[in-house]
């Protein structure tokens, strides 16, 4: 598995534009789009509208960065040293997991950037140092959800062309259908269900509680990291599933 | 015994029997060739041998291990070469190395000791200071086999190791592949459509066709069927070129025919006799020719050489 991780490291800081690219669009979202509404957001009550959308920011930047390594297994099949891993004696387990450890990684990399841009923002964490864990412990939960279901998406394309076309179809609409830029309390009808019933919207507002609130409402967070480590499973054993069908055909 | 096949078959998905009751047997040590078309069956085979595909049915034993049953103590034992190279161009050519030994779990130092050994083997060592990026198609090959023998494999499997080669890098993989042998008494295992090559390396070569195998031996036992004499008439016209086929089939002066372009490729006996007794029939039955010659066979002439001797002996 840190085999895996190691050799796919490499290859993310040799090509280091996919950092960039993965990071550039949560980045305007961040700077310019909070910049920009902030007045706006400001009549309906949010202070600090940078901080208010960060949660969102932080699940796009981690969206993207899985997507790219999800682009990995293209590159591997089209270079050859795809089968070239399945035919040694590693653990399926191991190579799964080896290329999903990368993908939160690089996550955490480019959160920790968002972070400290809000700075400058005035972003802080209100919550502290418990709060710092709970939020990495969520932020984990997210990344490595995302990771193995871009995984196992990647496995069941034909091309990259179609990846991509697909995960843009994917990203933006749960972006936009969560809460990540607006507050909940504002929604009604058809759209506020839609909402409650993204998982994301749950994850969003947990982190924002944490970011934004000093109190820790800990009952809150418990279902969400519940909720988070089922689908977590699910994407872990569909992508370990779909890489066994790789090789058994 | 290396490998052992048993009525192996393979079906995919689409209908496609890629494999047809296949039986094999490869010794230890041997360099073994399977020669064959495009579509033959040989890159399912290798897939199937290298556990990357699984069987639709038939047995498969590799050093006496039931390969269905233990395909992980199998793939410590086994290492592939497959068509397009597979080095990993964002790591140095020492970092490929290690990271194919850490796939293998190999020891640190024993990993390092073998590397070292490999790039001296291979003629890598003038390249270790460049970037893998850099490198020209032969050495990224000779790169790929070198990797490939970090894990030390008692069978070495090469799908095509040649293809889109020129004649050059062709011999100096010739070369390497015997000095693995030689080296490190490796059993290889290769597909092949290059005549030449499998009668040049092999120690045992299988002909193969649409899944199924036409015949195996050694190169000195099929040289009549590898090396079949061939004669080339060329006409001026595709009209010319039918009428003569046809007239020629009727006779017994050739073994088979076929028409490539303008030209009748007969396969005959003694290709020095035929090109007499041709030429003498073409002038006794006024038949206007551009050209008569003795020409070197290629892969289809081998498979017709082949189904007419069997259909020879069945007559």
């Amino acid at each position: 598995m840190l085999n895996i991780l190691w050799r796919n490291i490499k290859w993310r800081f040799q090509n280091p534009l996919s950092i960039v690219v993965t990071i550039l669009q949560p980045l305007i979202w961040l700077v310019l789009y909070s910049t920009v509404a902030k007045q706006a957001m400001k009549n309906i009550g949010v202070e600090n509208y940078t901080a208010f959308i960060l949660p969102g920011i932080i699940v796009l930047v981690t969206f993207s960065a899985c997507s790219s390594s999800g682009f990995i297994n293209f590159i591997m099949k089209s270079k050859g040293s795809f089968s070239r891993i399945l035919i040694a004696p590693v653990k399926r387990s191991s190579i799964v997991l080896g290329q999903m450890l990368e993908a939160i990684l690089l996550s955490f990399m480019e959160i920790t950037l968002l972070f400290i841009i809000g700075l400058f923002f005035s972003v802080k964490i209100e919550s502290g140092l418990i709060g710092i864990t709970l939020m990495i412990l969520l932020i984990f939960l997210t990344a490595f959800f995302i990771s193995g279901l871009t995984y196992s998406i990647s496995l069941f394309l034909p091309n990259e062309v179609i990846y991509e076309t697909i995960m843009n179809a994917i990203v933006l609409p749960i972006f936009f259908l969560s809460s990540a830029l607006f507050p909940m309390k504002n929604l009604s009808g058809g759209l506020a269900i839609v909402v409650k019933l993204n998982p994301f919207t749950h994850v969003i507002n947990a982190l924002r509680n944490l970011i934004l609130r000093e109190n820790i409402f800990i009952e809150r967070i418990i279902p969400v990291i519940l909720l988070f480590l089922i689908m977590c499973s699910i994407s872990y054993v569909l992508a370990l599933w779909k890489l066994k069908v790789e090789s058994n055909q | 015994m290396a490998i052992n096949i048993q009525d192996l078959v393979k079906d995919y998905n689409n209908g496609v029997r890629a494999l047809d009751r296949l039986n094999l047997k490869v010794d230890k040590g041997q360099i073994f060739s399977l020669l064959g078309p495009n579509g033959a069956g040989k890159s399912s085979l290798i897939n199937i041998l290298t556990t990357y595909y699984k069987a639709t049915s038939g047995n498969i034993i590799i050093l006496g291990k039931d390969l269905s049953k233990e395909p992980n103590w199998v793939r410590k034992q086994i290492s592939c070469v497959r068509q397009r190279v597979s080095i990993d161009e964002h790591l140095s050519l020492k970092e490929n190395m290690i990271f194919q030994s850490r796939l293998y779990k190999i020891d640190s130092q024993v990993s390092k000791e073998r590397i070292e050994s490999l790039i001296k083997t291979f003629n890598l060592s003038k390249y270790l200071k460049y970037p893998t990026t850099s490198y020209s198609g032969g050495v990224k090959r000779r790169l790929d086999v070198a990797m490939n023998m970090v894990s030390m494999p008692k069978i070495l499997f090469l799908d095509e190791p040649t293809v889109g080669m020129d004649v050059y890098s062709r011999r100096a993989m010739w070369k390497m592949l015997l000095r693995i042998r030689e080296e490190y008494e490796t059993t290889i295992f290769l597909t092949t459509h290059y005549l030449e090559e499998a009668e040049q390396l092999s120690d045992t070569i299988c002909i193969m066709k649409e899944g199924k195998k036409l015949t195996q031996g050694t190169p000195s036992s099929l040289r009549n069927i590898i090396r079949p004499n061939m004669i080339s008439i060329t006409f001026s016209s595709d009209n010319k070129t039918k009428k003569c086929k046809d007239t020629l089939d009727k006779t017994s002066l050739v073994n088979f025919t076929t028409i490539r372009g303008n030209s009748v490729f007969a396969g005959v006996d003694n290709s020095e006799l035929a090109f007499m007794v041709l030429n003498k029939w073409l002038l006794n039955n006024n038949i206007e020719f551009n050209g008569i010659e003795i020409v070197k066979p290629s892969l289809e002439d081998v498979f017709l050489a082949l189904t007419s001797s069997k259909s020879s002996r069945e007559e």
